[in-house]
């Protein structure tokens, strides 16, 4: 017990350990029913699920674990996704096999119960000429607590043999650090970050400390080192953050990675398409001049 | 670190950076392209054009823009910064002339809007101009001038320079190929201004506007075939070139 300045007494909080420690509140602990049902709601709201197209419905087992896979590529972000779609999408006939339905804050819908086709924002594709091929478009922020879960329904919990990853992504230039000016460096550029078993080499120059990789390819990519499976990501450091076909044709290099290899087609039909959709979502801001 | 001293014009960092204004600098970036070059008796302003929406009325978005008679600017960034210093410095440039009686000289109307540019990173409350420009123009005594401005404030004299998106791109062409011969006369001047943006612009000539002042002469814009043929005549030159190295190898 002590006296306050005002003459109050409270109970002062000790740091010794003792087995009454159990007894003390914990700020934490729900309180009352409204809380608990609040929060259940919430987390319910924030799951993670994994449909299945044909179907539309909620797959059991992990994606990976339903259908054996050995490349996996995996675009993450708008100009990663556009990147993919242009040049990989297009050549080979795939199919669409599956959609992640999640929501988070950063979602444009309210509504998380009836998703439009296009708000299912992983879509995971398959190549029908070889059904171990898979590639995911993600074109949706994954919050924090919920790219655990993404990686439990994608790839499940067990060790993967045969099976080899590739992540495309971008991230502003300001993040970049670097001793040298940001005015110097020769944006958009490639970096790459692989994990131990990835033996080929890659496109670019590796990414150098203490930079550091953000979000759900990060957390792809720990999962990834963990399990000991092959993968690589490629990150465009670009000062464009929306679909920009400058940035996007960073990219380019990874075409003749042995990840792209065989899957992309005609370099220039991919070029034009890409012109296409970058000039179909060009001409919306009048901000900048 | 940054998000401590970035949040007010104001306040430096203790490792002396003003955030707002280099975050002003990268606002710029987001801008399309514009290169300015000086010839000997030429002065050529080209910039990449804005894809215009299919409504709206194309002659609303320039990028170059007449100060006066003899004085001219592009700019980068923000498109509603840039209206309001181009209407402070037209209104400067009218000013002037009623007062002294002579049009203003390019150096002054620089410094005029790298002063306004200026204040603005010193005041509280207001943020810093986004744009940077490219002025060109002759003054009295027949010198061709081209000047840079920042948000910053600063204004330099360049020989040639590039803003915008892909600055550094075509800044770094122009290091290589800004020589006594590529600005011997106004046509190599504006081939060289035209093979510059063909470096970073997407689709060739329909995507560039170009603007020159001859000595004594008002502002020329050119139109889409006079740009269309300069293309046309830069394609030439590339493949005759490319030829003749091929010859030479054999």
């Amino acid at each position: 017990m002590a006296a306050t300045f005002f003459g109050e007494v409270v109970k002062v909080r000790s740091r010794a350990v003792t087995e009454d420690e159990e007894d003390e509140e914990d700020p934490w602990a729900p309180d009352n029913p409204e809380d608990r049902e609040v929060r259940r709601e919430l987390e319910r709201k924030r799951e993670v699920e994994v449909l299945q197209t044909q179907t539309n419905l909620s797959l059991e087992i992990p994606l990976l674990e339903q259908y054996p896979c050995s490349k996996f590529i995996m675009a993450v972000g708008n100009n990663a996704v556009a990147f993919l779609s242009s040049f990989v999408l297009n050549s080979e006939t795939w199919e669409e096999i599956g959609s992640t339905k999640l929501w988070n804050e950063w979602c444009r819908t309210t509504d998380t119960t009836n998703l439009s086709p296009t708000d299912a924002f992983c879509v995971f594709y398959r190549l029908k000429s070889d059904p171990t091929v898979f590639l995911c478009q993600c074109s949706c922020y994954v919050a924090e607590d919920q790219q655990y879960q993404w990686l439990e329904k994608v790839f499940g919990s067990s060790p993967k043999r045969n099976l080899q990853i590739t992540i495309l992504t971008s991230r502003h230039v300001t993040d970049y650090k670097t001793p040298e000016s940001s005015c110097n460096l020769p944006s958009p550029f490639l970096k790459a970050l692989k994990t131990q078993s990835f033996q080929d080499a890659a496109c670019c120059t590796l990414l150098e400390q203490p930079n550091i990789v953000h979000d759900l390819p990060a957390a792809v990519l720990s999962y990834c080192q963990v399990w000991k499976i092959p993968a690589i990501l490629y990150l465009c450091y670009t000062d464009i953050m929306k679909l920009d076909l400058v940035t996007i044709e960073a990219f380019k290099p990874i075409l003749g990675s042995k990840s792209l290899k065989g899957l992309v087609k005609n370099v220039s039909h991919g070029t034009e398409i890409l012109k296409k959709l970058v000039t179909t979502n060009e001409i919306q801001s009048n901000i900048y001049t | 670190m940054a998000a401590r001293y970035d949040r007010a014009i104001t306040v430096f960092s203790p490792d002396g950076h003003l955030f707002q204004v280099e975050y002003a600098q990268e606002a710029v970036k987001k801008g399309s392209t514009a290169v300015g070059i000086r010839g000997t008796d030429i002065v050529v302003l080209g910039v990449e054009k804005k894809s215009v929406a299919k409504l709206q009325d194309e002659r609303t978005v320039k990028k170059i823009c007449a100060l006066d008679d003899h004085v001219c600017m592009a700019f980068a960034g923000l498109t509603a910064d840039a209206r309001i210093v181009i209407n402070r410095a037209r209104v400067e440039c009218q000013s002037h002339k009623l007062t002294v009686e002579d049009p203003v000289t390019v150096e002054y109307i620089t410094r005029f809007i790298a002063t306004l540019k200026q204040r603005y990173t010193q005041s509280n409350g207001c943020r810093p101009f986004g744009i940077s420009a490219l002025i060109v123009g002759f003054d009295d005594d027949g010198i061709p001038r081209l000047y840079q401005t920042d948000p910053s404030g600063t204004y330099h004299a360049w020989k040639a320079n590039a803003i915008g998106r892909s600055a550094k791109t075509v800044r770094e062409f122009l290091e290589k190929n800004y020589t006594e011969d590529t600005i011997a006369t106004d046509s190599e001047a504006i081939k060289l201004a035209i093979r510059a943006l063909l470096e970073v612009v997407q689709s060739g000539g329909k995507n560039i506007e170009l603007a020159i002042i001859r000595r004594n002469q008002p502002l020329k814009m050119f139109s889409a075939k006079e740009i269309e043929s300069q293309v046309v005549d830069i394609e030439k030159e590339k493949e005759e070139a490319e030829k003749k190295k091929s010859k030479k190898l054999i």
